[in-house]
């Protein structure tokens, strides 16, 4: 059987057309700690889902997975038709398809804004270097720091250097944006501006899977909340009910800690 | 501010600190003491060994230079130099093929070694990890001497005239492979070749901006490769038309001859003050700013008047010294150099090589031959020799190096933050793309500044090839002081001699590293 063939069966079996994330009884251990405890979500095309939880609880592993950082050992990942394999050939379709935006920017220091940007469209997609240039001004012209091409990620702000972080991801034009604690190794006044590029872009219709601690942000944008717990999700609900009337008692107490 | 607070401002900075408090004062006498303390110290010891050799009726000086050797050298340039010079030159010419053979082979070994180590394949990583602690953790004289060892228990060279048979002679005397001979025709090929590389350059750029412009694959360096080829080919049976080249050489040649030295004098003094007036400029120029000149620190000063010093103390010299003028007119018009043999200067050896008369192919290739000179028989010159004593300091430094070398490269990998696999990884780049244009571009980085090290450290320990008497300058010099006396002279040209290795080896690193820099703020 081909590798077409392959993810065409999956497809049928386990998404619908408009799935774009799914995830069926994910287990994954560190040595003898599970981080990832029977996890089984579906993310639906144009879906914003924020996932919430206390530190350790397993977010940023699960979010790490889905573009392969960190290798699940149980259960399978399909992400867009596409199941997450060892066949390297899914793993380079789903990560081109697949945009990752880190807690700690992680720009490339030896290379321009403009580079940084630049560098996987040319290399991966083997576009013409004009064309990618002319996108990736564009692209900071979205995230609101045209005049920042020319520099060097050592020499910007810390919201600045996590919009070009933003900006690297969209060159490649991705169908799934994750962020991982996108803002938490901000200072306070720069949240915002970091913020405010991602709600333009979930408005802008792209799917996005988000870890945060940003409660306003869940509220406001967020189509749908996952709270998770060792490894488990634990409750999943829209932004009024999930903040209003959670159901079970570990959501409440997490709740009562953090507003 | 208010007016009287500006003028309370005034009279605090019109108020100078006596001398002994003023920083900026102290900082200067104490630069000034330091320069005289060296020179004086230079001076007492300079004259105190000039006294005391004279008391014991030695003399000094470099004329022995030129006076005869009654000695051969194993191996070089020369096996029989006629003046200690050019004996001296032999065995520094040993030294720095084997100083720049060594730093090739060592870093290649060494990066492999140290990619190895960090490989996820078991076996590989074992051996490599072997092979650094073996190096690493054994003396390098011992090494030199087993692999010197080793070689002596090779089977023993029979005499034979002809060439052997085979391409790969191997024996008590060492190795030797087939040698490529530069022949008749090479220097005029060589002008096809550099013009092919020039045209070939032009097309390999237009490729480059055709690719980014349309983002097809345009093949810049194979279509390179294809020009100078195609140069290459033609040049092998059209080369005898450069024939002319030569011409223009011994035309210059000429020119030179017929300078005189208070000419070459007067040439080195205004490149002195030339040098000397753009550092200077180029130094004020890069403290300006948009609003003016900015002020300069005391150290900016002190650079300024030491630029300015070392053009005067090389007029200087240049001045009082009138024969270094005249041996640089030799080395590079037509006349030569006798005692170094030198049969032409740099432009009349040109001439030579590239005048006309030169019809034959310009390379050939010959094998290895056996000649008996004289009780023994040995590797003859048609091909490429690797003595014993040659092979055992090359391989020798070479593996010590690389096993720290591959350390250096390892530290340097995991250096890189892991974070930024995990970008690359994430934007889709595959594993050769990510290690080409993220994480070594970031590891050489911290790699350079050691590595720099590691190549003076693998230069300095050429000379341990004393302890097997192969012929480098080291054990050379010492031939020539047995010989003539002269210790002193020897040792001042050994240290000139690794002095201007070093500060070759660390300008180099120091470009690079200054390219690599990573810009923050």
């Amino acid at each position: 059987m081909s590798v077409s063939d392959a993810t065409t069966a999956v497809t049928a079996e386990l998404a619908a057309r408009d799935d774009m994330i799914v995830c069926e009884g994910v287990n994954k251990w560190f040595g003898d700690f599970q981080a990832l405890d029977g996890i089984s979500a579906v993310i639906k095309e144009r879906e914003v889902v924020v996932v919430l939880g206390p530190s350790g609880s397993g977010k940023s592993t699960w979010i790490r997975c889905i573009n392969r950082l960190e290798v699940h050992q149980e259960g399978r990942i399909v992400v867009d038709g596409v199941e997450l394999t060892n066949d390297l050939r899914n793993i380079e379709k789903i990560r081109s398809e697949v945009g990752m935006v880190f807690q700690q920017f992680n720009l490339f220091p030896h290379l321009t804004v403009l580079d940084n940007i630049t560098l996987a469209p040319i290399w991966v997609r083997k576009k013409p270097k004009r064309e990618t240039e002319e996108l990736a001004r564009s692209l900071l012209e979205r995230v609101g720091i045209p005049e920042q091409a020319e520099k060097y990620p050592g020499q910007l702000s810390g919201g600045q250097q996590q919009r070009v972080a933003i900006a690297r991801a969209l060159a490649m034009e991705p169908r799934i944006m994750l962020f991982d604690e996108p803002t938490s190794a901000l200072d306070p006044e720069m949240i915002k501006e970091v913020l405010d590029v991602m709600k333009e872009l979930a408005t802008s219709g792209m799917t996005m899977m988000v870890v945060t601690h940003e409660m306003g942000f869940a509220r406001e944008v967020a189509d749908r909340v996952i709270f998770m717990e060792d490894g488990q999700i634990v409750e999943t609900g829209t932004p009024e009910h999930f903040f209003t009337s959670p159901e079970e008692e570990r959501t409440r107490l997490f709740l009562s800690q953090i507003l | 501010m208010s007016n009287t607070d500006q003028a309370t401002l005034a009279a605090t900075q019109a108020r100078r600190p006596p001398f002994y408090r003023d920083a900026t004062v102290l900082k200067w006498l104490a630069q000034v003491v330091a320069l005289l303390l060296v020179l004086f110290t230079l001076f007492f010891l300079a004259t105190q060994a000039q006294g005391n050799l004279e008391e014991k009726k030695i003399a000094t000086g470099f004329d022995f230079l030129g006076t005869a050797l009654g000695s051969d050298l194993g191996s070089g340039i020369d096996t029989d130099p006629h003046t200690s010079g050019r004996a001296l030159l032999s065995g520094a010419v040993n030294t720095i093929r084997l100083a720049i053979g060594g730093i090739i082979a060592a870093t290649i070994l060494g990066v492999l070694v140290g990619v190895g180590r960090l490989s996820s394949n078991w076996v590989v990583k074992r051996m490599c990890s072997v092979f650094v602690e073996t190096m690493r953790n054994i003396p390098l004289l011992v090494q030199i001497i087993l692999i010197f060892v080793v070689i002596a228990s090779l089977p023993r060279v029979e005499a034979v005239g002809e060439p052997i048979h085979g391409w790969l002679h191997l024996s008590n005397k060492g190795v030797s492979i087939p040698r490529v001979h530069i022949s008749d025709g090479f220097y005029q090929w060589l002008v096809f070749l550099l013009i092919g590389a020039l045209v070939g350059r032009w097309v390999m750029r237009r490729r480059l901006r055709l690719h980014d412009d349309t983002g097809r694959e345009t093949y810049p360096v194979l279509s390179f490769a294809a020009v100078l080829g195609a140069f290459a080919a033609v040049g092998w049976f059209a080369h005898p038309i450069f024939g002319w080249v030569g011409a223009i050489f011994g035309l210059v040649a000429d020119i030179i001859d017929s300078l005189s030295q208070t000419v070459v004098q007067a040439v080195i003094s205004a490149l002195a003050v030339a040098a000397a007036v753009w550092w200077i400029r180029r130094f004020l120029a890069r403290r300006r700013t948009p609003a003016g000149l900015t002020k300069l620190t005391d150290d900016d000063r002190f650079r300024i008047i030491f630029a300015a010093a070392g053009s005067a103390v090389v007029i200087v010299v240049a001045v009082t010294v009138p024969s270094l003028s005249s041996v640089l007119l030799d080395l590079a018009g037509g006349r030569g150099i006798d005692w170094l043999r030198f049969d032409n200067g740099f432009f009349g050896w040109l001439s030579e090589k590239f005048g006309n008369g030169r019809t034959g192919a310009p390379i050939d290739v010959k094998r290895p031959d056996i000649e008996q000179l004289g009780n023994f028989p040995n590797y003859g010159p048609s091909g490429l020799n690797l003595t014993q004593g040659l092979a055992a300091v090359y391989f020798g430094v070479v593996l010590y190096t690389a096993g720290f070398i591959a350390e250096i490269v390892r530290g340097g990998i995991l250096a890189v933050p892991k974070g930024q696999t995990e970008a690359a990884q994430a934007v889709g780049l595959r594993r050769v793309t990510m290690l080409r244009r993220v994480i070594l571009p970031q590891a050489f980085r911290v790699i350079l500044p050691p590595l720099g090290n590691q190549y003076l450290n693998l230069t300095k320990n050429t000379s341990l090839a004393i302890a097997i008497g192969y012929t480098d300058i080291v054990q050379v010099g010492q031939t020539v002081y047995n010989q003539t006396g002269k210790t002193l002279e020897v040792v001042a040209i050994w240290m000139l001699f690794y002095l201007a290795c070093s500060l070759t080896i660390s300008v180099v690193v120091n470009f690079f590293n200054v390219r690599m820099k990573i810009v923050e703020r």
